[in-house]
């Protein structure tokens, strides 16, 4: 608790004694010069010397052997660089590949409108970034000390380090307040990567004295196709941005944030279709079947939610949505969609919900809203199962590579977290019947390998599947992976549970609120503030987890790194770069995860203690 | 300290005699394991009535007042709230409990929420109000409470007075008709417990049906309408402030007094 410091401060505002005493600056922690740091830090004493020796003597000796490795003559890079498309999209089809393009250009266009709406990026000071330039400067000297470069590419990369040390040797002793914006470094920098495609000749290996490297596009050039696109991207992000920034000031801010969230969170439904769907895919059977259904319970629904939310409704609301649960269950008897009979089911769900968040009309709108949502986002994830692709390529399915792991991960991520919630308030619920069933299920899932779950996926379940159902592989194995990690994420928001007071439950109880209510507004935020570690551990996890994709068939990222490439004749024995790629990729993507988390857990973390 | 006369003119004016009976207990027994909280508890409180429970701890004078909103579940004997019944039946609960504020020793107040959501989110999803109207009650209250500037700060920026204060407007913001304070003061440093006290008098003043737990006898012997003495579970004595404090009839009550003044 910070409640003493913050007595004191407020006496501070309040006593004009202390105000007086506050102008003087209190006296500066005194800041160590460099040799003093060292002295203190790493020479103390003999043992931290010798310590200090060694393990730096260790770590240029670990550096070292991988530079040897990196700038081998014998390394084929090219491999991976030619096979880049492979290793992305498998064997999505060239022709149809603007499709992609347009799908990441428009993601970047959401990320930089989305940037300028939540004002992301803080002012940076230019000593700061001196610091940060310096020290990348010299880790660029250090390097090419190391590596076994020709002597000319020595000298050239010695130049670029000692250059960009130099900047950052002159920004830092730069005025102390002296700022710019992390927004502008941010496309600056990206600026610079992309600019650099033009000019130096990647994949040309200049920097290995005795090399003729094996290149598949022009030598000593970037392909046209990679370049010309990647500056595109760089346009449309850039401009996105000063878009957002623009219209930010124009409309209603929170209106144009709600809108954004929401395509953010359809985005991905849409973009899926915009790579999978031809434009001459058969809609027949969507106007016909699925979308009047969906209609139909968009309609019904809405009607008999806006009815229940009515706070004086009383016990006829009860009788209602109970009678709506029971004909969920009675569609089971009959013969008849399994859409319709899953749809009534989700119906009696709100409707039974329905008490809890009744109240005026805002809120009954805002009810029937997510109602409606989640119409949209059932119909379109069943269409998705129900439909074939239509993009023709070779093999069983059409994309692979990295797309199809991050694809998985994303259906997984957002359709496991709510079923882990539901289950760990049903563990930790009062009715033994829920609680049972719920355990019983995480006990099992966390029993099983994941392997043996993807396979009874893939191979047992289409046998099981009644008659006219129709479930693709990688929809089989989704829901694999949806089963198995919820099991664990429901584990990691039960400790959050828990971690909840009793106080905080007795104070919900005391102002009145139901135990619908109690747990929405007061339990799960504070529960799932306390779970965001261990969920982002998890998440990292299943990540990873996707490379097991490969078991069952898929060529996922992993795979083709590790047996496709290496499988091609005049990339013979790459596997060792193939992986050290691929492992670069997972690394950057799992540490900028929990980069990020550590944010949100900042941000969330407002207003605790 | 206000001054004792007014207080107590003001007291005066409410017609206790003619109220109608609130909170009604009869025999009330609760255990825990094989202790025995509470031992055959009966009292009446009626409404504007500013009752103050003493005792020494474990006495159980938190387990009866929280038996009252049923944050604990009495075993034997009845008690009636505002006409209803405390019984199994949830919705005789959550009604119960929209009528009766509950302010904690801990506080206990939303740590992710703001101090305005704090106290506007039950009026909003319990009372069905609008959000506007709601935020305009919390400001109000607020405002009541001695701290209106506060109402964009999270709990954890406050001081333990100032939260306090923000528990007692969120209890109010649902407009109970009785007012539960299970030992409001006891988690306070001294120079804070006065603030809390202030406003605790001025909702006496104002007309609201009180049962205190405190260790503060002078808040007792200025507000209370009526001081019930618990020990061992059991109520010992119930009599006017002057009574309790000059002449007490009990020799427990005696002792317990030669302690503490």
């Amino acid at each position: 608790m910070n409640l003493k410091n913050f007595t004191s401060q407020k006496q501070l505002k309040t006593d004009p004694l202390a105000e007086a005493s506050n102008s003087e600056l209190p006296p500066k922690a005194p800041v160590l010069s460099p040799a003093e740091w060292l002295k203190a830090n790493l020479f103390s004493n003999t043992f931290n010397s010798v310590l200090t020796i060694l393990s730096t003597a260790a770590i240029l000796l670990i550096i070292r052997g991988l530079l040897s490795f990196i700038f081998n003559p014998l390394r084929q890079w090219s491999a991976t660089a030619t096979n880049m498309r492979l290793l992305m999209t498998q064997a999505y089809p060239e022709h149809q590949y603007a499709r992609i393009w347009v799908s990441l250009g428009f993601l970047l266009f959401l990320t930089g409108v989305s940037l300028a709406f939540w004002r992301a990026g803080r002012s940076v000071l230019l000593s700061q970034v001196g610091k940060r330039l310096l020290a990348i400067g010299s880790f660029i000297v250090l390097v090419t000390l190391l590596a076994p470069f020709s002597s000319e590419a020595t000298i050239i990369w010695l130049i670029v380090g000692v250059f960009i040390a130099g900047t950052g040797f002159l920004l830092k002793s730069s005025r102390e307040d002296k700022t710019t914006s992390s927004m502008t470094l941010l496309s600056g920098a990206f600026l610079l990567a992309i600019l650099s495609l033009w000019v130096i000749p990647y994949g040309h290996h200049s920097y290995i004295s005795t090399r003729t490297p094996k290149i598949l596009a022009e030598p000593g050039t970037v392909a046209m196709t990679t370049k010309l696109p990647w500056t595109i991207m760089l346009v449309v992000a850039i401009c996105s941005y000063f878009l957002g920034s623009l219209i930010r000031d124009k409309i209603d801010e929170a209106k144009g944030k709600a809108l954004l969230s929401t395509t953010w969170l359809i985005s991905p439904l849409f973009l899926l279709f915009l790579v999978l769907r031809d434009p001459d895919f058969d809609t027949g059977h969507l106007f016909s079947t699925d979308i009047p259904i969906f209609l139909f319970f968009s309609i019904v629904g809405s009607v008999i939610l806006l009815w229940l939310t009515n706070p004086d409704i009383g016990e006829k609301g009860r009788v209602i949505s109970t009678a709506i649960l029971f004909v969920g269950f009675a569609t089971f008897l009959f013969q008849m969609l399994m859409i319709v009979r899953i749809l009534t089911l989700v119906l009696a769900f709100f409707a039974l919900a329905a008490p809890t968040f009744s109240g005026q009309k805002p809120a009954r709108i805002r009810y029937t809203k997510v109602w409606i949502g989640t119409m949209v986002i059932l119909c379109w994830l069943i269409t998705a199962i129900n439909t074939p692709s239509t993009a023709k390529v070779p093999g069983d399915f059409f994309i692979g590579g990295f797309a199809i792991t991050l694809m998985i991960f994303f259906f997984t991520m957002v359709l496991a977290f709510p079923l882990g919630v539901l289950l760990a308030l049903a563990r930790t619920s009062k009715f033994p019947i829920f609680r049972m069933v719920s355990t019983t299920f995480i006990e099992f899932i966390r029993g099983v390998p994941l392997i043996t779950i993807l396979i009874f996926f893939s191979v047992m379940v289409p046998l099981f599947l009644p008659d006219g159902m129709d479930l693709t592989e990688i929809a089989a194995v989704t829901i694999a992976f949806i089963i198995f990690e919820a099991a664990y994420l429901a584990e990691n928001v039960r400790g959050g549970l828990q971690s909840v007071t009793r106080g905080q439950h007795e104070a919900a109880e005391a102002v009145g609120m139901t135990n619908a209510q109690k747990t929405f507004f007061i339990v799960l935020p504070q529960a799932l503030r306390v779970a965001i570690p261990p969920m982002v551990g998890q998440i990292i996890a299943t990540f990873k987890e996707t490379g097991l994709l490969a078991i069952i068939g898929i060529f996922d990222f992993l795979y083709i790194a590790r047996s496709v490439i290496p499988g091609q004749t005049e990339f013979m024995g790459s596997t060792r770069e193939n992986l050290l790629f691929v492992s670069l990729v997972y690394l950057v993507i799992c540490f900028s995860m929990s980069k990020a988390s550590q944010r949100v857990e900042k941000r969330v973390g407002l207003g605790e203690r | 300290m206000t001054d004792n006369e007014t207080t107590s003119s003001i007291r005066g004016e409410r017609d206790l005699a003619n109220a109608q009976d609130i909170i009604v207990c009869e025999g009330v027994s609760k255990w825990f394991g094989d202790f025995q909280a509470l031992n055959n508890v009966s009292a009446t409180i009626k409404e504007q009535e500013v009752v103050v429970v003493l005792g020494p701890s474990g006495s159980g004078k938190s387990t009866w007042i929280r038996c009252i909103n049923r944050l604990e579940q009495h075993q034997e004997g009845r008690i009636m709230v505002d006409g209803v019944e405390l019984s199994n039946d949830l919705r005789n609960i959550e009604k119960v409990r929209s009528e009766v504020g509950m302010v904690f020793q801990m506080f206990n107040l939303f740590p992710h929420l703001t101090v305005r959501d704090n106290v506007s989110l039950a009026p909003i999803w319990v009372r069905k109000k609008p959000r506007a109207e709601a935020e305009e009650q919390a400001a109000s209250l607020l405002e009541r409470v001695g701290i209106p500037e506060q109402a964009d700060k999270f709990p954890g920026q406050l001081s333990g007075g100032q939260q306090q204060r923000v528990a007692i407007a969120r209890a109010l913001a649902m407009e109970p008709k009785i007012m539960l304070f299970d030992e409001p003061t006891s988690a306070l440093d001294p120079e804070m417990i006065k603030e809390v006290l202030d406003v605790m008098k001025e909702l006496a003043l104002s007309g609201m049906t009180m049962m205190v737990v405190t260790h503060e006898m002078g808040f007792a012997k200025e507000v209370a309408d009526k001081i019930m003495f618990m020990e061992g579970g059991q109520i010992v004595e119930i009599g006017t402030p002057d009574h309790f404090f000059t002449n007490p009839t009990e020799e427990r009550t005696k002792l317990f007094l030669s302690q503490i003044l």
